[in-house]
């Protein structure tokens, strides 16, 4: 099954991602770049939050309601705060640069992997 | 750009990719995006100058967060608004005296995040300019600045992807 081989690869990336963030925490023995792990877990949060309050059945949809807006913008501030957060925290000499470095990087390739996820099973159950 | 009866103000028609729904979306997350970045670019300055790196004598305190404050506020005005009250129209519910209300209103969210941003660059001048501040003390005074300017981007870009027209739905006014 095709399928199989995509989920594989996603996980695999999914744990390269939790591996540099933790190593970027755990390396120069400050915790603050966990915060980014949590950042990007509560990221797709709203947007998944919101479109459940969309009506389901609706196909002539009047357009976006305002609340699964309010989740989008909220998810996509999120998004960009797990990334300006470290940069935040590394300009400030609170984090090493190369810790900001790999927990931007680990933080994206996690956020990214749950994207794939959701979009790869959403597309199974349309079958 | 268009006034409702469809005839368009510019010569050059309006680009395919204006109207669809992914613009929008990709218009909302943009303007989310751009209110992350104004209030880490604030929370940097802020940070910075209580870090070990500060060695001058600047300081953020609240008076620095006053001009934010109040941009942010004028965003959630003005956002905040269901457009179709704005036009004058009599039937549907836009009923007599609710459209000048929503106008008023509306400007009031403009005269705040407007003031915002004035603020933030006479707390820029006043505090940090005329005492002479140096780079990286200066920063505390642009950061503010940037940070107002960015919001107020943050809010034009949501008014105007929510104003945009799908092929699907049909907008009363504006």
């Amino acid at each position: 099954m095709a399928g199989l081989k995509t989920i594989i690869v996603l996980s695999f990336i999914l744990a390269i991602g939790f591996l540099l963030v933790i190593l970027s925490a755990a390396l120069y023995k400050n915790f603050l770049t966990l915060l980014v792990v949590a950042t990007y877990v509560i990221a797709p949060i709203p947007n998944w939050l919101c479109g459940r309050a969309s009506s389901q059945d609706d196909f002539m949809d009047s357009g976006s309601s305002s609340i699964v807006e309010l989740g989008r913008f909220m998810t996509g501030f999120l998004v960009v705060m797990g990334v300006a957060l470290p940069v935040v925290l590394a300009h400030c000499d609170l984090i090493r640069p190369e810790a900001m470095v790999m927990s931007i990087v680990g933080g994206l390739l996690i956020y990214g992997t749950i994207i794939s996820f959701t979009m790869f099973f959403h597309q199974e159950e349309e079958f | 750009m268009a006034d409702s009866s469809g005839h368009r103000l510019f010569k050059f028609p309006k680009p395919q990719w204006m109207t669809s729904a992914n613009t929008r979306n990709a218009g909302v997350y943009a303007a989310g995006a751009l209110f992350s970045i104004a209030l880490f670019v604030f929370i940097d300055a802020a940070t910075f100058s209580k870090s070990n790196l500060n060695g001058s004598e600047f300081h953020v305190n609240f008076v620095d967060w006053i001009p934010g404050i109040f941009s942010v506020l004028g965003m959630l005005i003005i956002n905040s608004i269901d457009k179709s009250r704005l036009s004058a129209d009599n039937f549907s519910y836009s009923g007599d005296g609710v459209a000048w209300k929503a106008r008023v209103v509306l400007f009031m969210g403009f005269a705040a995040m407007a003031g915002g941003l004035a603020g933030s660059v006479t707390v820029c001048l006043l505090k940090y300019v005329v005492r002479e501040a140096s780079w990286p003390a200066l920063w505390f005074g642009v950061a503010n600045i940037a940070s107002n300017a960015l919001i107020m981007l943050s809010s034009v870009v949501l008014w105007v992807s929510q104003n945009m027209e799908d092929d699907y739905t049909y907008n009363l006014a504006l």
